[in-house]
């Protein structure tokens, strides 16, 4: 089977209810390389995306995660050295994933084009203290990818990045240390709104009086 | 006399317009009588027409088994039972949970979802036919947490249609996404409550290591079954901050270990800040099997229920085996990961603000889901002629009244030891305190005492909240012993009763719906409003208060 033809059959066999897991997984197996160690899913070193003519340019990225590296941004338990990479289009990306903490890790980009990426993703795994390493290219059009780790909580708690590609498509929420949380909550000190009833009832009366005190003279 | 007339037209008018629109209904009592007096009864005014409440379609009862996870098969040599009702556990996870996720073939683990290192079984130490060293990892992961990005739970687990608490769970190691496929917020089928159930050999030589998966610290601490103080390297080995050992940070690894000397039904739960974390599902049951020959013990049971591969000594005296976990939830508790993402805020918000001995429980669950997802997933499927054995755990912090209708069963063990014959009488109601367990022997035994015969007979618990859904019922912990003629091919029982729709609704447990509407429509129906009272009511309010107004300013002037 060629690989062209295995892709078709994985796009096919894409889910269709919620416990498609299985039969979405038989597809994938030309796809995914699984170790003691870790995943690497939808490697791609070779094959270009529509619109590219040649590989533009060789990156070579490490991304360490862990616990450390939430240490610095407040209200995050997990993240990574970076959060934020920019790559010219048609891109050829070898990422380095190495995981710091003791316990599972991923390093996932989502919104690639199907026809290339079975569900659009590529999608790195590495176990407790474990390095993995995946390739894979990008396509021709600006644009901003998500990158994150999808274990439950992991996102929200800090390990979400963004892929700029080109000039890219505008950033994306809630990057880490890049862009602002779409829901933030307020931090504001105690008693703040009966301290700021009192405000406006002071820049009344104040005013009030300054004002009859001017009429006056 | 017109001067006064003049100055005080205008809340006279108004009073009298006030006066004249007050309901007679509200008049006082002595009033109405003087009136029925000179004028008799008023008119017929029909009451208001009941509406129709505004529900959504139903949920599919019992969603297709694409994968053909129920029937029997065997993987891998590994005999896996039929699983009847409608939503099966996944075949490969069983057969790896039996054989080892390091022996089985590449296919099985994959189509397992588990990783490799998940349940590695090793040596066979007493030479006789099964493993028993034994290694399990356990992640623990958050359901329908917050999300800095989205207004929607996100890990999303419901335990009945509409209502998805935030829940902490640990659970067995997968590869991949937390939820079930691309395009979904669904949690995969191996992130659900409860806490997978763990069963091992009485004498094996077993090694737990909680991966902290999750953002807050957390320990295992293994209840009621036989494990040392320390680990053979003299680290804590019970789980408990105050006396072991510190807390698994976010990101760490612990390893516990035990050879339990003693077989019986015990239970694990984290023991940091236990009076929530326990609540918000951290525990599952923890089975020891007695040690038998070729006795490979299927070593994970996801979401509790049927034990699809059961141990040798089960197979002795037994047609089958369940563990049931009854668990409930204070949603007071549960919201407070919704409300905030910022751990420090969830910290304080659960740890600090919530007060336990304030606390309600609104939720009742079995095997993780309440009515009607627990006629999916967790009915006894019974055969004439069987016994099984049923392992319950009340992980809930409330008391649970067990109860089978038309059987009646037998305690055989309390707290993992078995009871002196004596004391093992049939009886329809067992009562199982916190963090209690019981086996109980079921026979399906048509002799008017173990069982009434074939039939659909539900099993719930008989404290009456138990069985509502946040004070909607039916709903909470309620399943049923179904017997095989009273259950479709799909898994779904014959029920006689009313209709199932409206429960598979939304709206239904959000108390939009009219309980008897699905039988009885429109006869206790929602009524209709009184809009000609409401206008009434409204002219009463104005003129009132034009007169009180007018009044004032004439009061004023003079």
């Amino acid at each position: 089977m060629t690989r062209a033809s295995v892709l078709c059959l994985a796009l096919t066999i894409v889910p269709v209810t919620s416990f498609a897991w299985q039969q979405m997984d038989h597809s994938q197996h030309h796809n995914m390389q699984m170790t003691g160690a870790g995943v690497v899913m939808n490697e791609n070193t070779d094959v270009l995306p529509r619109g590219c003519d040649a590989i533009s340019t060789e990156h070579q990225l490490t991304v360490e995660a862990g616990r450390e590296f939430a240490a610095d941004i407040p209200g995050t338990i997990f993240g990574m050295n970076v959060h934020e990479w920019q790559v010219e289009p048609c891109s050829r990306i070898t990422v380095t994933f190495v995981n710091r903490d003791e316990v599972r890790h991923q390093w996932m980009v989502h919104g690639l084009p199907k026809y290339l990426y079975p569900t659009g993703m590529f999608h790195i795994e590495a176990m407790g203290g474990q390095t993995q390493t995946g390739t894979f290219i990008v396509p021709g059009d600006d644009r901003n990818y998500l990158v994150h780790c999808d274990m439950a909580q992991h996102m929200e708690k800090g390990m979400r990045g963004q892929l700029i590609v080109g000039d890219g498509g505008g950033d994306l929420w809630g990057v880490q240390g890049i862009t602002d949380a779409f829901y933030r909550f307020s931090y504001l000190p105690d008693k703040s709104m009966p301290i700021a009833a009192t405000t406006l009832i002071t820049g009344f009366l104040l005013t009030f009086f300054v004002l009859r005190i001017m009429k006056k003279n | 006399m017109r001067g006064f007339f003049r100055k005080n037209a205008l809340w006279l008018f108004a009073l009298t317009i006030a006066l004249l629109a007050f309901p007679p209904q509200w008049y006082p009592y002595s009033a109405r009588l003087k009136l029925t007096a000179w004028f008799g009864a008023s008119d017929y005014r029909p009451l208001p027409a009941s509406t129709s409440p505004t529900m959504g379609e139903a949920e599919i009862f019992c969603p297709a088994d694409v994968p053909n996870w129920r029937a029997a098969q065997t993987i891998d040599g590994v005999d896996i039972e039929e699983s009847l009702p409608c939503v099966a556990d996944n075949p490969y996870a069983v057969a790896a949970f039996v054989r080892g996720t390091n022996n089985v073939s590449p296919e099985t683990l994959r189509s397992s979802g588990l990783t490799s290192d998940a349940v590695v079984k090793g040596r066979d130490l007493d030479g006789d036919g099964d493993p028993d060293e034994i290694h399990i990892r356990l992640e623990v992961a958050e359901l329908n947490g917050s999300s800095p990005v989205s207004a929607d739970p996100v890990t999303k687990y419901s335990i009945a249609p509409g209502i998805s608490p935030g829940l902490w769970v640990f659970a067995p190691k997968f590869v991949g996404m937390a939820v079930e496929n691309f395009e979904s917020n669904e949690a995969r089928y191996s992130l659900r409550l409860p806490s997978p159930a763990i069963r091992i050999e009485q004498g094996d030589r077993v090694f737990i290591t909680l991966e902290n998966t999750h953002y807050m610290p957390h320990t295992l601490h293994l209840h009621g079954a036989d494990h040392g103080f320390v680990t053979e390297s003299g680290q804590g080995n019970d789980g408990m901050p105050l006396t072991s050992e510190l807390p698994v940070l976010p990101g760490e690894a612990r390893t516990y270990e035990l050879s339990p000397r003693h077989a019986g039904t015990m239970y694990y739960h984290c023991h940091v800040q236990p009076h929530v974390h326990v609540q918000m599902g951290l525990q599952g049951l923890f089975v020891i099997e007695e040690n038998r020959p070729n006795n490979w013990v299927q070593t994970m049971n996801i979401g509790a229920g049927l034990v699809r591969a059961p141990s040798q000594a089960v197979r002795e005296s037994y047609d089958h085996e369940y563990d049931l976990h009854y668990l409930d939830l204070d949603k007071e508790l549960s919201e407070r990961v919704q409300r905030y993402n910022d751990p420090r805020l969830i910290t304080q918000s659960m740890h600090r603000d919530y007060d336990v001995t304030d606390s309600t429980v609104d939720y009742f669950t079995l095997n993780g889901r309440s009515f009607p997802y627990t006629f999916r997933e967790s009915l006894l499927a019974a055969k004439e002629g069987e016994v099984v054995k049923l392992r319950v755990v009340n992980g809930g912090s409330k008391g649970i009244s067990l109860h089978t209708h038309g059987h009646k069963f037998t305690v055989t063990d309390r707290d993992g030891v078995t009871l002196p014959e004596a004391a093992q009488s049939p009886q329809d109601v067992v009562w199982l305190s916190t963090a209690q367990r019981v086996d109980l022997e079921l026979r399906f035994e048509n002799d008017g005492l173990h069982s009434y015969g074939p039939g659909i007979w539900p099993l719930h618990d008989h404290q009456v909240s138990g069985v509502t859904t946040d004070g909607i019922g039916p709903g909470g912990n309620l399943s049923a012993i179904v017997y095989s003629d009273f259950m479709d091919e799909s898994g779904w029982p014959k029920t006689r009763g009313v209709s199932f729709d409206q429960y598979f609704t939304a709206e239904y447990y959000r108390r939009e719906v009219p309980v008897w509407e699905n039988y009885a429509p429109g006869i206790f129906a929602e009524p209709g409003k009184d809009g000609a009272l409401y206008w009434r009511v409204l002219l009463f309010a104005l003129s009132l208060g034009v007169a009180a107004a007018s009044l004032f300013m004439r009061l004023r002037r003079s």
